[in-house]
């Protein structure tokens, strides 16, 4: 007992690190659910382009042999914005040319639409740029050395970022959502599409931007899993999208306090299961919590019950 | 927007109304003959392969198609009839396989026969596919989507580490599943006495499963439950209304896909002599919904043809030159559909060709060490294209530049409305395809047949969402 209590601290440091990853995920996959009632399978593979763009920038930026070009914190900024843009334009163009001639189709066709793009980002890559794993330098940006001791818990300053990042990100886009006229149309659209429409909402603009920014998250998501756990690979946006909807899912999907809800408790869930259980049922467990979830609250979480109306 | 009824009754008389031209009349003619014919022609047509050829390979190919078949007509039950999105089909299908495999091995020491094991197999994923179902039916449509693929991940996860379980009774860890090295050496399929052990035995056995499971599909269909399992697929909330034991039904559908899949998983064990996890993965699951949804949802005639389509053409793929002519085909068909009047796309054909041969004359002209001069190709077709296409010395690298280039292009293509600079940027565009190709493309098939099927998939929902053979439905509100 004594040895649980012990690990207790780092096992939640640890979790929250990788439940901020699912939540980023998890926000893309529940504000696209909440606007179009879409399965986007293919926002893992978003977030899979996006570690590859951030390592793309860092490759630039910080050669194996030689000074960087720039100082550490810059590299960083730069790779996070250059995959904030390269993913938002992914997303748009994959909302254009995949979904948008199916708004008005089955939600079926939208889905098998879904699968294929996902497997059409991920053979793409695995074609031009090969199966093999790469490995962030995540060393050379951010020292390993540099961290604070907590009790019997050590938060390294790798984690600390990851975890600012995600709730800086949180917090801007509950901003957004909140208060801004495009979170008030987004909100309207989410509600009732036709109604909004008729309103003066342009519904069109209100779904790209709503792509752009889950697909901007995802984007954040894949460099920051990048910079903490270094490895990264063609089909590694499969687990991880499924783990965001999982998380989605869990707290409510198409509920946007409910998708951090979710990843962060998806994300202590895995940590403690990995830390006292077996790192190799992770996997299992986790998907145990989100059936049984779905069991007790079958709207997840934060969802609330809805009515259908006919 | 929420959907309220769909009519497959007026769909057909519209579809009909619209069928004008000798081929679609052809096509009716022949919907008009039964069913049960048509499909006794078929099995005797299959069943003549492996006297028409003694090669292994055709015939294994054939068995692939034919299991195929029977996999997705039991998805298509699940998927098509009842209208469950279970994404978690495949692990039913391992279970099936690994089930058979414990029962029939020097693995687990059992060696059951078959006319016992197979049965127990089917009845074990039947129950099984109930389990899941009974968990997740509270579960609306997408949530049921994602516990089962859920489910099919955790199959793939527990059957690569149950290397080290320890059960209680045992003092040592005892290995349950073989980890990524699977289960070999598994029994052949035999009873009274005669045991399946060439791929022929195998190819007629799976064709008369196949047969045997679209008489029994086909009758479900028609009979009662059919019926019910198409209302609850068109509204629910209708049927529910009706009375219809709408929870039942499900899981009626859920048991019998499962049973199917154990099938069809304790037969490829049989076959295959050796289970792997990597057999039962979500490539496997995508290539399956694809033959379902190509073929037509629903039909049964489509499903087959799916299975046909996808499990041959990927053999077909791997010779370098007859996927040429496929490509090369498949893209004059595509732009001859696409562009019209016939004089445009006279013009761009002429453009690409021309335009590509000028460039390859000026290139070896003003820098000849950026052409290569590659083996002589053995058809007509590769010489015309060793001709004309540049062939630079990093090939690999440029190609995939290409590729990158050639992607976004091609999608803007296909939605702008400027017919004119459509056309001329088309030239380019076509070079640069016909560029990715022969460097890439066709170097690496097996990636480019994932490539494929993941653009089929979307294309096919845009233009042809029924399928091939399936039937459009009517929106009536």
């Amino acid at each position: 007992m004594d040895l649980f209590w012990a690990q207790l601290p780092q096992q939640i440091i640890n979790g929250l690190t990788l439940g901020a990853v699912y939540a980023l995920i998890a926000l893309g996959y529940s504000m696209v659910y909440g606007v179009l009632q879409l399965l986007n399978f293919a926002h893992g593979d978003v977030y899979m382009i996006g570690a590859f763009i951030g390592f793309g920038i860092m490759t630039a930026l910080l050669p194996d042999k030689g000074d960087p070009l720039l100082a550490s914190p810059l590299i960083i900024l730069l790779m996070l914005m250059a995959a904030i843009l390269g993913c938002g334009v992914l997303g748009i163009g994959i909302e254009w040319f995949a979904y948008r001639p199916l708004r008005s189709s089955p939600r079926l066709a939208a889905l098998i639409s879904a699968l294929g793009v996902s497997f059409f980002i991920q053979n793409a890559i695995q074609l031009t740029l090969g199966a093999k794993f790469r490995s962030y330098r995540g060393d050379a940006l951010i020292p390993p050395t540099l961290g604070w001791d907590i009790g019997s818990a050590r938060l390294s300053a790798v984690r600390l970022l990851t975890i600012a990042v995600a709730v800086l990100m949180m917090i801007g886009l509950t901003y957004l959502v909140r208060r801004t006229r495009l979170g008030r149309a987004m909100r309207a659209v989410a509600l009732d599409r036709e109604a909004a429409a008729m309103m003066g909402v342009d519904v069109d603009q209100v779904i790209v931007a709503t792509f752009f920014i889950g697909s901007a998250l995802a984007g954040v998501a894949g460099v920051l899993t990048g910079i903490v756990f270094t490895r990264i690979w063609h089909s590694m946006g499969f687990t991880a999208g499924l783990k965001g909807f999982t998380a989605a899912v869990v707290g409510g999907i198409g509920n946007i306090p409910g998708a951090m809800l979710g990843g962060f408790l998806l994300g202590l869930v895995e940590a403690f299961a990995t830390g006292f259980i077996s790192s190799t049922y992770k996997d299992v467990i986790a998907f145990m919590v989100l059936v049984l979830v779905l069991l007790i609250r079958p709207r997840g979480l934060l969802g609330a019950a809805v009515l259908k109306k006919v | 927007m929420e959907k309220f009824g769909r009519d497959e009754w007026v769909a057909q008389i519209e579809g009909r109304r619209k069928a004008r031209g000798p081929w679609l009349r052809l096509a009716e003619q022949w919907q008009r003959v039964p069913l049960g014919l048509r499909f006794a022609l078929f099995i005797i047509l299959a069943a003549a392969v492996p006297l028409a050829t003694d090669n292994d390979y055709v015939i294994r190919v054939a068995g692939n198609f034919v299991l195929y078949s029977i996999l997705a007509l039991g998805l298509n039950l699940v998927v098509g009839y009842a209208g469950l999105l279970d994404l978690g089909y495949v692990a039913f299908y391992g279970l099936g396989g690994y089930a058979y495999a414990y029962l029939s091995s020097d693995f687990s020491g059992l060696h059951w026969p078959t006319w016992a094991s197979i049965p127990l197999v089917m009845f074990l994923t039947a129950l099984v596919g109930l389990l899941l179902g009974s968990t997740s039916l509270r579960l609306l449509g997408d949530y049921l989507a994602i516990v089962t693929l859920g489910f099919g991940q955790i199959f793939v996860q527990l059957t690569n580490n149950m290397t080290r379980i320890s059960l209680p009774g045992r003092a040592e860890p005892v290995d349950l599943t073989g980890g990524p090295n699977g289960i070999v050496n598994i029994d052949p399929i035999s009873f009274l006495g005669f045991s399946a052990s060439t791929v022929t035995h195998y190819y007629y056995l799976l064709l008369a499963l196949l047969a045997l499971i679209l008489i029994v599909v086909y009758h479900l269909n028609n009979s009662r439950v059919g019926r019910a399992w198409r209302s609850l697929r068109e509204d629910e909330l209708a049927a529910e209304a009706m009375g219809m034991p709408t929870r039942w039904l499900k899981l009626l559908a859920f048991a019998i896909g499962a049973g199917i899949a154990g099938l069809s998983g304790s037969v490829f064990a049989a076959w295959q002599g050796n289970v792997f996890p990597n057999n039962f993965d979500v490539t496997l699951l995508i290539l399956l919904y694809t033959m379902v949804i190509l073929g037509g949802m629903g039909s049964l005639p489509g499903v087959v043809m799916g299975a046909f389509i996808l499990s041959v053409m990927p053999e077909v793929l791997r010779e370098v030159e007859l996927s040429r002519y496929l490509f090369y085909g498949g893209m004059l068909f595509v732009l001859a559909t696409m562009i019209r009047p016939w004089p445009r796309l006279v013009l761009v054909l002429v453009g690409v060709l021309v335009g590509g041969y000028l460039l390859k004359l000026a290139v070896m002209a003003l820098w000849p060490t950026l052409v290569t001069t590659p083996e002589v190709a053995s058809s007509f077709l590769g010489r015309a294209l060793q001709a004309w296409l540049i062939i630079p010395p990093q090939a690999t690298l440029i190609g995939n530049l290409a590729f990158v280039v050639v992607v976004p292009s091609l999608l803007f293509l296909s939605r702008t409305r400027y017919t004119i600079v459509r056309l001329i940027a088309l030239i380019p565009t076509l070079y640069l395809l016909a560029f990715v190709w022969e460097t890439r493309l066709a170097v690496e098939p097996s990636i480019t047949r994932l490539l494929l099927l993941g653009v089929l998939l979307v294309v096919l929902m845009i233009y042809r969402p029924q399928g091939l053979l399936g039937q459009r439905r009517v929106e009536i509100i």
